[in-house]
């Protein structure tokens, strides 16, 4: 019983360390289950069910996006938010990407689209490598 | 091989005189715009604490949404400088978490990631924004709840619909929170109204949306 307890505390050391050394370390992404997660290829194969929701800057979405995804920010979101919600209907599928695999603004989207609705949205997805991603499965 | 240990201990020493460090005065700064401000501003200081310069070779930001600007790209020995990071607010709300990531030749510290912390106020929270009904389910009254944000007050509201197909009735749950109950008078076809909510002494009105949209809702 006693070694069991020593082996248990002894686990907990490592996590207890990083811990206290990275205590001021804040973490900037937010965290999606991979069921929340979907690859270029899954989101392309969903066609017309699938509504894309672009989270990058306005000037970004104007340079080039993915055909008819709708823009949709953090920056204007109180102004763009009724054209999604006009193209929207429960039943299809929200992509929602950004530039890159290291950027966050898709989950910041995808996560105020399943808190903010009543009852809550389903079927809201955020796009593994974003942008970029879609840009090489396009070549 | 005495020569070895000799260059050896050499390169040892070179190494140890021959120093640049990058020292940062702090890598997370916590700010607290005020309601209305349209950006936030963190100024990260750093010194060259070592004997040799230091070339930042890039700054760049987790997020479209906030800009990383350094004064110079080689800082000599014991001089001073700053990264600005400038947040765009926008319609964010709550705590917002940025990071700006500083790659530079320092071959101890090559890159040190700063964190930019946004505390946005807001004066009201509005839950849920969106209520919805499915075509032909039972038009009843859906609740959107209200609540005044932390150090702001909330006595009283009004609510407009952009369409008079929903209906919307005000009710006072507590202390700095309101109900609005929303109803649509029929969910044979597709609707969709804005509700403006309006705080008492707020320049700025809020909004909300009630749909009936064109597939069964889910439950």
């Amino acid at each position: 019983m006693r070694q069991a307890l020593i082996l248990v505390a002894l686990a907990f050391l490592p996590g207890i360390g990083q811990a206290i050394y990275f205590r001021d370390k804040v973490s900037w992404q937010l965290p999606v289950p991979a069921s929340e997660m979907v690859t270029v290829v899954q989101a392309r194969a969903w066609g017309e069910n699938a509504i894309w929701i672009d989270a990058r800057p306005d000037e970004e979405f104007a340079r080039d996006h993915v055909p008819g995804a709708v823009s949709l920010n953090e920056d204007r979101w109180n102004e763009l938010l009724p054209q999604f919600l006009a193209v929207w209907s429960p039943e299809k599928k929200i992509v929602v990407y950004c530039s890159s695999q290291s950027c966050n603004a898709s989950r910041e989207v995808a996560h105020r689209l399943r808190n903010q609705a009543q009852p809550p949205m389903q079927n809201v997805f955020v796009l593994e490598g974003g942008w970029e991603e879609w840009l090489k499965s396009r070549q | 091989m005495r020569t070895h240990i000799f260059a050896f201990t050499l390169s040892i020493v070179i190494c140890a005189a021959a120093r640049a460090e990058l020292k940062w005065e702090r890598t997370l700064i916590e700010l607290h715009p005020a309601v209305g401000d349209k950006e936030a501003v963190g100024h990260f200081k750093y010194q060259n604490t070592g004997n040799q310069p230091v070339r930042i070779k890039s700054v760049h930001t987790s997020c479209g949404c906030t800009a990383a600007q350094t004064q110079k790209d080689e800082v000599p020995p014991g001089d001073k400088g700053e990264i600005t990071a400038t947040f765009k607010i926008g319609d964010r709300t709550g705590t917002q978490v940025k990071a700006v990531t500083v790659d530079t030749d320092d071959p101890v510290n090559a890159t040190t990631v700063l964190t930019l912390k946004a505390v946005i106020p807001q004066e009201i929270e509005i839950n849920p924004s969106l209520v919805f009904w499915g075509q032909g389910e039972a038009p009843n009254p859906k609740t959107i709840v209200v609540r005044a944000g932390k150090d702001f007050r909330l006595k009283h509201l009004t609510v407009t619909s952009s369409n008079p197909d929903f209906k919307t009735k005000v009710e006072q749950a507590g202390t700095g929170e309101f109900k609005i109950n929303v109803q649509p008078r029929e969910t044979s076809g597709i609707a969709a109204a804005t509700l403006t909510i309006q705080p008492e002494n707020s320049a700025k009105a809020f909004y909300a949306t009630a749909r009936v949209t064109n597939a069964p809702a889910i439950q």
